[in-house]
């Protein structure tokens, strides 16, 4: 496969999977802060930052009021932000655009559709009645996306740098939520026991990561900060945990790198080390410093990310 | 009174006077061919049409087979207009299409090597030496190059019309980088899909044989010592008009769709940069210029190109398809040659007709041009895509003067020929809502490979959409149709 071509591929599979946290997110904040059980988790406010926050641009002014439409313009279908789920549509489909010849016609079509969709949709009814609408589209739309990448195209290198990319962006975007809804939990404490462990956010975490009732069916108990972690970081069998992602991740790098023994500098490696590191490690060691354990995870991730640029996408 | 509804499509069709009309006959019967056809389309209503037509469409744009128009803000991406109702060729006049196609491509194939190596055609004075030296597509690079297998133009378009006279005339060849093909094939794919009844009562012969063709006969003009040739398409980016072909092609015959940028030589062989490090690429079909395909070469500001393709391709270590330097010979100074090529060259009479062409070169030719500017049309040798054309009859008195002026003051760059009038086919208009006559032309597609030649059974019916316009040409505003050739 050519270099550039794979490259284009790794960052469809990327903007795809990216598209879908990030409308998820959005979705289940919004709706699930309606009747939230303390007012700060109700609050308007509190959602937006909280928005903002997983996309990447914090407000940090705290006094500064912000207008819902604007915000909810913004992350959705403002295509000067570079963290919109338009942009994210827009340049997956570039990058389908550049590799046409290699994914299969159904793959196309349908991102093609789904494109078309996103860039027609109407930006009033969007902000004032409709978030609920788009949002679950993406979501499903992104799902019929991955399953034409699974179902319709040759399991060889082409599909493993796609998975690459789903796989290393969905731990990003899993750390990322985890790392919001965790701020999110330290300003929105419980009201019994220890006020961070049992906040409402844990719930929404989960549900953000489509994974509340999974936990509920392995924990069968309310979630709390240790089991949500423990669900979402470690446990490789929740297919939206850190693990599973890796591991993943590590399966698709040895499709692509088929060496026996890999240089130490190489991503199988680096991926390798990784896993191992993770599928011994316990979620007490993770809770001693949570955010600084998750903006590590996050740095591993963007590390693997830049190596595969340098070892495979050089052209 | 009668309702939209219950009018059938064809209740408002015209027929005028003195034109060649592809299904009815002069008396208004239809021709036996398109009877059937024609009893199944007539049965449904207007708005039934519109529909099908309206799901076509749909269907073209899903699958992202379009063009961009670029706007005031932001681009837009338009289908290419694509009409319901094919058009259908019987079996020998198909015959007599395919022949002639071959016979021309083989004739120019003779004349390209000639004209780079011994140039006999015009030391035997059939061809004056005026029209290579002056041809701005003759390439002194490729002076003595020997092709791999001796194939020029692997890939010919044919641009075939029918004459008032009921005859068959060639247009125009175009074997540099012939262009359409894949919008045949999904003109079939987006007819079945909406009207896979009417292929019952009908044997047609398929298209999408084509990708499968190609890839053979290219993979047999590979370069000599290499046993499975690795073949690829350069494309010049996603942003090039044709780009879906070209990705199209790519994905049919399962190689790689390549930019310049993919691709490296490096002791006079070429490689393509892969994941997996550099693959040795053995014949590129290239749908980038000639000036463009190396910047060591030919346009020294060429990013689309590959630096050191053509001296590989000199050495013989890469087959380029179509070869460089193949538009001498398909200007339309040579064209009016062809009858006397294909005598000189293979002994035989030309089994296509070409168009009675004035050469405004040769001084007596040039004052019968000017005398009859109304009565011709004059076009430039070199350019494609139906632009600088004047259409005599269709000029005001200050056009024509301007006219004479130019071809006065440049005779080399113009030729003229009898107004032909194109064939019409009955054609939906979106804007009519009913069928009216258009006229039509056919791009066939002919592939030259080592000792074996492929002609599509289909082509590119093009239409030209505008009431009277006889420049079918997507540039100017044509459409296509599914093109139909009966078995036996």
């Amino acid at each position: 496969m050519l270099a550039r071509v794979a490259n284009n591929l790794f960052w469809m599979g990327r903007y795809i999977e990216r598209a879908e946290h990030v409308a998820r997110f959005m979705n289940v904040n919004y709706f699930s802060s309606l009747d939230a059980p303390n007012q700060l988790s109700q609050s308007r406010q509190f959602v937006l930052r909280s928005m903002l926050f997983m996309v990447g641009d914090p407000v940090h002014d705290e006094s500064l009021k912000l207008n819902e439409p604007d915000i909810l313009y913004d992350i959705g279908l403002n295509p000067e932000k570079n963290y919109s789920i338009i942009n994210s549509i827009k340049v997956a489909r570039e990058n389908a655009n550049s590799s046409r010849d290699l994914i299969s016609t159904e793959l196309y079509e349908s991102l093609n559709k789904f494109y078309h969709y996103v860039m027609n949709y109407p930006t009033d009814t969007f902000v004032k009645t409709n978030l609920y609408d788009f949002t679950v589209n993406i979501t499903e739309m992104t799902a019929v996306l991955r399953g034409k990448i699974r179902g319709t195209l040759l399991h060889d290198e082409v599909y493993a740098i796609i998975m690459m990319g789903v796989n290393i962006e969905r731990a990003i975007q899993i750390t990322r939520i985890i790392n919001t809804k965790y701020n999110d939990a330290l300003m929105a404490k419980g009201s019994y026991g220890d006020p961070i462990g049992n906040s409402f956010e844990w719930t929404t975490l989960l549900k953000c990561a489509e994974s509340y009732d999974m936990m509920r069916r392995l924990y069968k108990k309310s979630p709390n900060s240790t089991s949500t972690l423990e669900f979402l970081l470690l446990n490789g069998r929740c297919p939206r945990s850190f693990m599973n992602c890796i591991n993943q991740v590590y399966k698709h790098i040895l499709e692509i790198d088929k060496k026996v023994e890999y240089a130490k500098c190489s991503t199988a490696f680096m991926v390798g080390k990784i896993r191992a590191e993770f599928e011994f490690k316990q979620i007490e060691e993770i809770q001693e410093d949570i955010q600084g354990n998750l903006n590590l995870i996050l740095n591993k991730m963007f590390k693997i990310s830049e190596n595969m640029e340098n070892e495979f996408f050089h052209y | 009174m009668e309702s939209a509804t219950d009018k059938t499509i064809f209740s408002s069709y015209v027929r005028k006077e003195g034109l060649f009309d592809e299904v009815f006959k002069n008396n208004g019967d239809v021709k036996s061919v398109y009877q059937k056809l024609l009893d199944l389309y007539g049965s449904r209503s207007i708005e039934d049409y519109v529909n099908l037509n309206t799901k076509a469409k749909s269907s073209f744009f899903n699958q992202g087979i379009t063009f961009q128009v670029y706007g005031d803000k932001q681009s837009q991406e338009k289908i290419f207009p694509f009409d319901l109702f094919p058009r259908i060729i019987d079996p020998k006049e198909w015959e007599i299409i395919e022949k002639g196609a071959i016979q021309r491509s083989l004739a120019l194939n003779h004349f390209l090597w000639d004209v780079y190596h011994d140039k006999k055609i015009v030391k035997d004075g059939i061809v004056p030496i005026e029209l290579l030296s002056s041809s701005p597509n003759y390439l002194h690079q490729m002076m003595d190059v020997d092709p791999p297998s001796k194939i020029y133009n692997h890939i010919s378009g044919t641009d075939i019309i029918k004459h008032s006279d009921g005859n068959y005339y060639v247009l125009e060849d175009n074997i540099r980088c012939p262009s359409g093909v894949s919008y045949v094939i999904c003109n079939r794919t987006a007819l079945k899909r909406a009207l896979f009844g009417v292929f019952n009562h009908y044997k047609t012969h398929t298209v999408t044989n084509y990708a499968e063709n190609l890839l053979n006969l290219l993979e047999s003009v590979k370069p000599p010592g290499v046993d499975s040739p690795v073949c690829v398409v350069i494309t010049p980016g996603m942003f090039n008009s044709a780009y879906y072909e070209h990705s199209y092609l790519a994905k049919a015959m399962g190689v790689e769709l390549v930019e310049g940028r993919d691709l490296f030589v490096e002791n006079d062989f070429v490689y393509m940069k892969t994941t997996q490090g550099p693959v040795r690429v053995d014949v590129v079909y290239r749908r980038v210029d000639d000036l463009f395909i190396d910047p060591m070469e030919f346009n020294p500001d060429s990013a689309l190109g590959v630096p050191g393709l053509f001296a590989a391709y000199r050495k013989g270590n890469v087959t380029i398809a179509n070869a460089p330097g193949t538009g001498v010979a398909d200007d339309k100074a040579i064209y009016t040659y062809v009858p006397e090529i294909i005598k000189y060259y293979l002994d035989e009479e030309p089994i296509l007709k070409n168009v009675h062409t004035y050469h405004c070169s040769r001084p007596d030719e040039l004052q019968y041009v000017l005398d009859h500017v109304k009565e011709l049309v004059i076009k430039p040798v070199d350019e494609a895509g139906g632009y600088g054309i004047s259409i005599g009859n269709r000029l005001t008195k200050d056009e024509i003067e301007k006219v004479k002026a130019e071809v006065k003051a440049n005779p080399r760059k113009y030729v003229a020929q009898p107004i032909m009038s194109l064939s019409v086919h009955p054609t939906y208009i979106d804007e009519k809502e009913s069928f009216e006559q258009r006229h039509v032309d056919l791009r066939t597609f002919t592939v030259l490979g080592h000792d074996q030649q492929f002609v599509l059974k289909g082509g590119l019916t093009r239409v030209a959409l505008k009431e009277g316009n006889l420049i079918v040409n997507s540039s100017q505003g044509g459409g296509s149709k599914d093109t139909w050739v009966l078995k036996q």
